[in-house]
């Protein structure tokens, strides 16, 4: 048995080596979207494919990881890996969470010996195929979504091969930042290999391993500790996605979770079968986003590790539109489905779980992907935009403001630096007034943002959204009311009103849509939903609804007709 | 009683395996058990066990709702 003390310090190493890897990242990728957005996870496995550590990155990525690299180590075999091996990923099918996320894994040997693997997954902003930003919200088959990559060994013993570089980035569009981000993956691996030496060197191996063993069991009692105090019983919540980017109908999704003593059986039998439209989650996507709800109703002090994940069992029919099959498309299952099947287990659970549950979040990343040719430089750009929602109210509070979806701990991207390394102005970036749902416990509020697109640049874009369409905002709690909706318009040079894109181009979806040119002048307004509200908005007091007015969040009619004020 | 499957993958072949009862992907070995005279493939034993006591239970409630809607 190791001593508590010591069992505290190890986990804490082993959390701040995947911290490590993350700066390293921030600090060498050349892509925003690593730099500023954070779109990256950090984790360290042990060599039977266990997770032992994690820090605060992505919850989707942080669980694909969990079956990226189990899976990886089955078909390619624990043996085939040399010291100075990175092995790169990207398969939807075989755990990732969506095409543009490529996983790096390395050995870490020590001794000449096998210890375990350090691993980093990051969303490359351009991997190819139909849409500039490789996000095709039209697509209908993975070969459109961009490369797609089973596992390979992308460096051998410390030597780079050159020729699988060469076709991987002669197959997307923007090379150079391809060489950059992974580069950077790659090197955040060394680092984190470099401090398990240290670790293991200063601890001992066998230290090292029981401890990492002792605190995946203590993480396994916490979690079955916290399921046996939800009481016994059977729950289940459905809620539908307004449509797939290809087709009009909706897509439902449909969860029926068993509490069992100290288990959870989540069952998601019920949802619609594949889409043809790229909103089908993957394995890895639906599993992430079951943890992530679970996590989200426990306790947070759990060390999260593959402990923690053992007591609750899933269920993901393959061939349904929570376990995509090849070759189904299932780049926006990530950013739309994830957030949604998450608040589906929480409402789920709600009724058991009153004070810890929240109503649902925005539950669209509001996803803009644009490129082209940078007017000043004459080099083709590319760009992964996303915009943050507001979350549901809890009991004990509002929800948050602008906040990226659940699947990820992204930020926003400055505006400074977006204006500089692109060829868009932006004329307006602020809270929506109104926007979060009503409840004695408001919604957070979405976002506005107006772009406008610079003289001499033709900007090519790509959008997918969720929660366009009348009925489908983020669900409230508790008496709580709908959030408010997203929107995504266009008004193009000359035009005094902004239209849909339907409405202006003809695209099959307003929300979801690859492939539109706009010119200088053309401007955009995308609109982030807002969060849920709990409780009762009758219950609110006068003087917090007073302050929303008096803030901007609340408009004096909302605060008439939503809120029963007087004035 | 079921037995282990070897899975032997050409290289031409780009479809993965998935579990019969949680949907997971089986890389290497497939847990084959035959039920109801229908061969089964389950990453393991734990998925054999969670499909008989959950999943065939949980089907037949299902069928018998779908049957009689009123």
């Amino acid at each position: 048995m190791t001593d508590p003390v010591t069992l505290t310090v190890l986990n804490n190493s082993f959390v701040n080596v995947c911290r490590e890897m993350g700066l390293t990242m921030i600090r060498t990728a050349f892509s925003p979207i690593f730099n500023e957005g954070l779109d990256f996870s950090c984790v360290v496995f042990d060599r039977r494919g266990n997770m032992i550590g994690q820090a605060e990155f992505c919850p989707a990525q942080i669980a694909a990881s969990l079956y990226i690299v189990r899976w990886t180590l089955e078909e390619l075999g624990v043996d085939s890996f040399e010291p100075g091996d990175v092995v790169l990923h990207n398969d939807p099918y075989r755990g990732g969470a969506h095409i543009p996320e490529h996983s790096v894994i390395r050995p870490v040997f020590h001794d000449g010996e096998l210890f375990g693997f350090v691993a980093n997954v990051g969303h490359l902003a351009e991997i190819g195929g139909m849409a500039v930003g490789s996000f095709a919200a039209d697509a209908t088959e993975v070969f459109q979504e961009g490369l797609r990559i089973p596992p390979i060994k992308i460096v051998k013993r410390d030597e780079h091969d050159m020729e699988l570089w060469q076709l991987i980035m002669a197959n997307h569009r923007t090379p150079r930042n391809t060489w950059g981000d992974l580069n950077a993956q790659i090197g955040s691996l060394r680092v984190a290999e470099r401090r398990m030496h240290e670790l293991l060197d200063r601890y001992g191996r066998e230290l090292v391993e029981q401890a990492s063993d002792e605190l995946m069991d203590y993480s396994e009692r916490w979690m079955r500790a916290e399921i046996e105090a939800i009481p016994d019983g059977v729950y289940a919540f459905g809620e539908r996605m307004e449509d797939d980017g290809v087709g009009p109908d909706p897509v439902r999704f449909h969860v029926q979770v068993t509490v069992n003593g100290d288990e959870l059986i989540v069952d998601w039998s019920g949802t619609d079968p594949q889409a043809r439209g790229p909103i089908n989650a993957t394995y890895g996507v639906t599993a992430g986003a079951t943890y992530n709800a679970v996590f989200h109703l426990t306790d947070d002090g759990i060390p999260k590790n593959s402990g923690a994940y053992r007591p609750i069992r899933i269920i993901a029919p393959p061939g349904s539109a929570v376990n995509v099959q090849y070759p189904g498309p299932s780049v926006g299952g990530n950013t739309e489905t994830h957030p949604k099947l998450a608040d589906i287990v929480i409402a789920a659970l709600a009724p058991a779980l009153p004070h810890r549950a929240a109503a649902a979040e925005g539950g669209t990343a509001c996803n803009f992907l644009f490129g082209g040719i940078h007017p000043k430089t004459g080099d083709y750009y590319a760009n992964y935009h996303l915009e943050g929602g507001g979350w549901g109210g809890t009991a004990a509070q509002d929800g948050n403001d602008a906040i990226i979806v659940k699947n990820g701990n992204c930020r926003n991207t400055p505006v400074e630096i977006f204006e500089t390394r692109y060829p868009l102005r932006v004329i307006e970036y602020s809270l929506l007034p109104d926007s979060g749902g009503p409840g004695a416990q408001r919604g957070g509020l979405g976002t506005r943002r107006v772009f406008e697109i610079e003289e001499g640049a033709e900007v090519t874009v790509n959008a997918l959204l969720d929660r366009t369409k009348p009925g489908f905002g983020a669900w409230g709690l508790a008496g709580g009311k709908q959030g408010g909706p997203a929107a995504i318009l266009v008004k193009r040079k000359g035009e005094t009103e902004f239209r849909t894109f339907t409405e202006a181009f003809g695209t099959a979806s307003g929300s979801k849509f690859t492939n539109i040119r706009l010119q200088a002048g053309d401007r955009v307004i995308i609109e982030s939903p807002g969060g849920g509200g709990y409780g009762d908005p009758g219950e609110r007091s006068a003087d917090l609804v007073t302050e929303d007015i008096d803030q901007g969040f609340v408009s004096e009619e909302a605060a008439r007709t939503a809120y029963g004020l007087e004035s | 009683m079921g037995t282990w499957r070897e899975i032997d993958v050409p290289v031409w072949e780009t479809v993965v395996t998935p579990c019969d009862c949680c949907g997971q992907v089986v890389a290497k070995r497939l847990w084959i058990v035959e039920i109801d005279g229908t061969e089964q493939r389950f990453c393991g034993e734990e998925c054999e066990s969670l499909f008989r006591t959950y999943v065939l239970p949980e089907r037949a409630v299902r069928a018998a709702a779908d049957a009689d809607p009123a």
